[in-house]
């Protein structure tokens, strides 16, 4: 619960702490009223594949240092070209408990599950330019490149066959992300994104003995998200 | 040759071996199965309210047959290095002044046979200078390790004390795919009869018991144990044949620890449950010695019983066996052996802590070779026992039961024989009479005997489990052990204590 209140929190905050338009305006340092300078609210549904960074302890666990995931969220535009998103995504695989000698790994056959639940919030630069529209599809063919950076509070459980209470992983991670990506407006209110993801968790692994990311030194629960989003607004 | 000089031959020398063994026992020392059909054993509970019955010592001259040497006269062990040629194998045997020599099965080695009046041990010395010779050794006796004391309790505190119960959860009992040799003094598998030519005797107290001739001996399968589809390629290299069965108790109560039927409602509980059992009989009891059985458990013995049972699919070897003295490398050439062809082995660390703690030398070469483990022992207070042995040589620990802190409940409950139809000895030469292996009961014992099997089972539990490298188990057991004593591996308690649910489980991603 605490969490949920601390996202919210954070949420929140950045919202308000965001400067508004009309208060861009007022000081001049944003770019001139326009008629696309307007807030902007859009929501968004992604697919994707995440890569971890921890790469060996994931393909012992899991069979393969990646997985799917799937999200969405929501984005605020605040000018023609800056916007702040609000988004949570999950991963959640099962593969098995291990053993790990000398490069070799052993599969105890006891089932454990991850699942990552990435709440991030991004701030980013949307190159829509000169004249167009920022958000709306004025020419369908063209590409509009982003860039985004923020950070991210990563809800990491891992619960196993057999295991109580003290076993299970429950824990949150803070780490921060940057973002790129490609968005092809298809109508006046979608678009379709394309958007690759680093994110760095440190210190989220490798930290139990317990756990065979301190056998491989690995700490970050970080690494690259590949995803296809779906937006809808203006 | 014509056949009737080869028949005459052949006589000659079956006399001849006749003749020594007439010699040794005073009667021909045989032993033949009359009948693989006998009444099923008698469990006859507890043994809780009984005398403590008397320690008997290692190294005792049991019966007059043998010596008080600790090894054997008349021959030694040799391995040459490979591509000797066989006439410089002859060179070095005349230079030695020894006669002949046989490769036994199960062997990559040689009993040269030397005088009888030699020093073995010279004799190997003599051996190991020459430039083709790999190591050269006299045939040293190996002793099962447990601390025989009153088999007096009821209850089995060992699996609580490693968490055995949230084990068997993740892993119960693992799977009859799994074989483990018990390489002991044999093991109560069969209903049978078997007729043995008892001759008189000498204790080693002076005691002189009348011959009683031939001798039917019932034997039968220990109730708690299971049917006989547990049990796998049985050999017994003391007596040559595949009849191993148990004249001492020690290697059936060892069995019981390892696999003894579990959740079954009746009796006590084993670590691996369902797999199957290959008893490899390497160590020579008194009976056995009384018999006059052709072997005694020598190092060579043994040897080939951890070559036999590997190469028969064994894949956990327990070995709750050892001895001081020199080194064994026949021994360690057979373990290396035993762990290069998939095989865990177990071996009991010694139970000498107050007589000297003198190197065991089974034990002693298990931090030299990934796959094998030397087991310490502890009590129910979870402090190194007594009389278990310390040394650089101790890599893990297991409840062994201290019946000095812990009362005669600090042993370690399992079935084994009613020692009331074994040791009748006891009763002195009026009351003497012929032994009888059908007759059961719950016994505790004390030893690092009694450790080495908690760790052989749980080597098989991760077997199952999934770790099929013998180096892999080794590790996997000592880095869950819980550590005790000063922090860290010490001299001690090696690792710490087994922790089965830890090894079972393994490795999370995070945690």
């Amino acid at each position: 619960m605490s969490r949920v209140r601390a996202y919210g929190t954070a949420v929140l905050a950045l919202i308000v702490l965001t400067p508004s338009s009309s208060h861009a305006q007022g000081r001049g340092a944003y770019p001139p009223p326009s008629t696309t300078s307007q807030l902007t609210f859009r929501g968004f549904g992604d697919v994707g594949v995440a890569v971890f960074s921890a790469t060996q302890s994931f393909r012992a666990i899991l069979g393969r240092p990646a997985g799917p995931l799937f999200g969405g969220g929501v984005e605020l535009g605040l000018s023609k070209h800056l916007f702040v998103s609000v988004a949570a995504s999950r991963f959640r695989r099962t593969g098995h408990r291990v053993f790990a000698f000398q490069g070799q790994v052993f599969d105890l056959n006891e089932p454990a599950t991850i699942t990552i639940t990435p709440l991030e919030i991004t701030a980013g630069y949307r190159y829509t330019g000169p004249g167009q529209p920022a958000t709306r599809a004025a020419a369908p063919a063209k590409l509009i490149p982003y860039v985004g950076g923020g950070v991210g509070w990563h809800k990491y459980t891992e619960t196993s066959a057999h295991s109580t209470d003290a076993d299970d992983a429950h824990a949150t991670f803070t780490g921060y992300q940057v973002v790129g990506g490609l968005e092809m407006p298809l109508q006046n209110w979608m678009a379709l994104a394309a958007e690759a993801q680093f994110a760095s968790v440190p210190n989220a692994l490798g930290q139990d003995p317990n756990g065979v990311s301190s056998v491989y030194n690995e700490h970050n629960l970080g690494g690259f998200t590949f995803r296809v989003k779906v937006v809808v607004g203006r | 040759m014509p056949f009737s000089k080869l028949v005459g031959a052949l006589t000659c020398a079956i006399v001849a071996i006749g003749a020594v063994v007439t010699a040794q026992n005073g009667l021909p020392a045989f032993r033949a199965l009359m009948s693989d059909v006998a009444p099923p054993g008698i469990d006859t509970g507890v043994r809780d309210a009984n005398a403590p019955r008397e320690p008997r010592p290692y190294n005792y001259d049991r019966v007059s047959r043998s010596s008080s040497l600790p090894y054997l006269r008349g021959s030694i062990i040799v391995k040459f290095k490979p591509g000797t040629a066989m006439t410089s194998q002859r060179a070095m045997l005349a230079r030695a002044g020894a006669s002949t020599m046989e490769a036994p099965p199960y062997s990559d080695f040689d009993i040269v046979t030397i005088a009888a009046t030699a020093d073995p041990e010279l004799a190997a010395r003599a051996f190991a200078a020459q430039p083709d010779v790999e190591y050269a050794q006299a045939r040293y006796r190996m002793h099962p390790m447990f601390v025989p004391n009153d088999p007096l309790y009821s209850m089995q505190w060992n699996y609580p004390a490693i968490d055995m119960e949230h084990a068997w959860d993740v892993n119960p009992g693992a799977s009859s795919s799994v074989i483990v040799a018990v390489l002991d003094s044999g093991l109560a598998f069969r209903n049978q009869v078997v007729r043995f030519n008892i001759p008189a005797w000498t204790w080693t107290d002076g005691t002189r018991f009348p011959a009683l001739g031939p001798t039917d001996i019932p034997f039968a399968a220990a109730p708690d144990l299971g049917g006989t589809d547990r049990f796998v390629s049985p050999r017994d290299f003391i007596w040559d044949d595949a009849n191993p069965v148990d004249l001492d108790g020690h290697g059936t109560h060892v069995s019981g620890t390892i696999g003894q039927s579990t959740n079954n409602g009746i009796g006590v509980a084993g670590m691996a449950f369902n797999v199957r059992i290959m008893p490899v009989k390497v160590i020579s009891s008194l009976w056995d010695d009384v018999f006059g059985s052709p072997y005694e458990g020598t190092d060579d013995v043994v040897a080939r019983g951890v070559r036999y049972a590997v190469d028969n699919g064994a894949r956990v070897l327990n070995m709750s066996i050892g001895r001081q003295g020199p080194p064994a490398p026949v021994v360690q050439d057979a373990i290396a052996y035993a762990v290069r062809n998939g095989a865990f082995v177990a071996v009991a660390a010694g139970n000498d802590f107050q007589v000297g703690n003198g190197v065991e030398r089974l034990a002693e070469f298990a931090p030299q070779i990934q796959g094998m483990v030397a087991v310490g022992s502890v009590g129910r207070d979870r402090l190194r026992a007594y009389y278990s042995n310390s040394g650089p040589y101790i890599e893990i620990v297991a409840p062994g039961g201290n019946q000095r802190s812990g009362g005669i409940m600090g042993g370690i409950l399992q079935q084994t024989y009613d020692f009331s139809g074994v040791d009748t000895y006891l009763n002195g030469a009026a009351r003497y009479r012929a032994p009888r292996f059908d007759t059961f009961a719950y016994q505790f014992f004390q030893g690092t005997s009694m450790a080495t099997p908690h760790v052989a089972g749980l080597a098989a539990l991760l077997m199952q489990q999934g770790i099929t490298s013998p180096a892999a188990i080794e590790a996997a057991i000592e880095s869950f052990a819980t550590d005790l004593g000063p922090s860290g591996r010490d001299d001690q308690y090696g690792y710490g204590l087994i922790n089965p649910r830890a090894s079972l489980r393994g490795l999370g991603l995070a945690k």
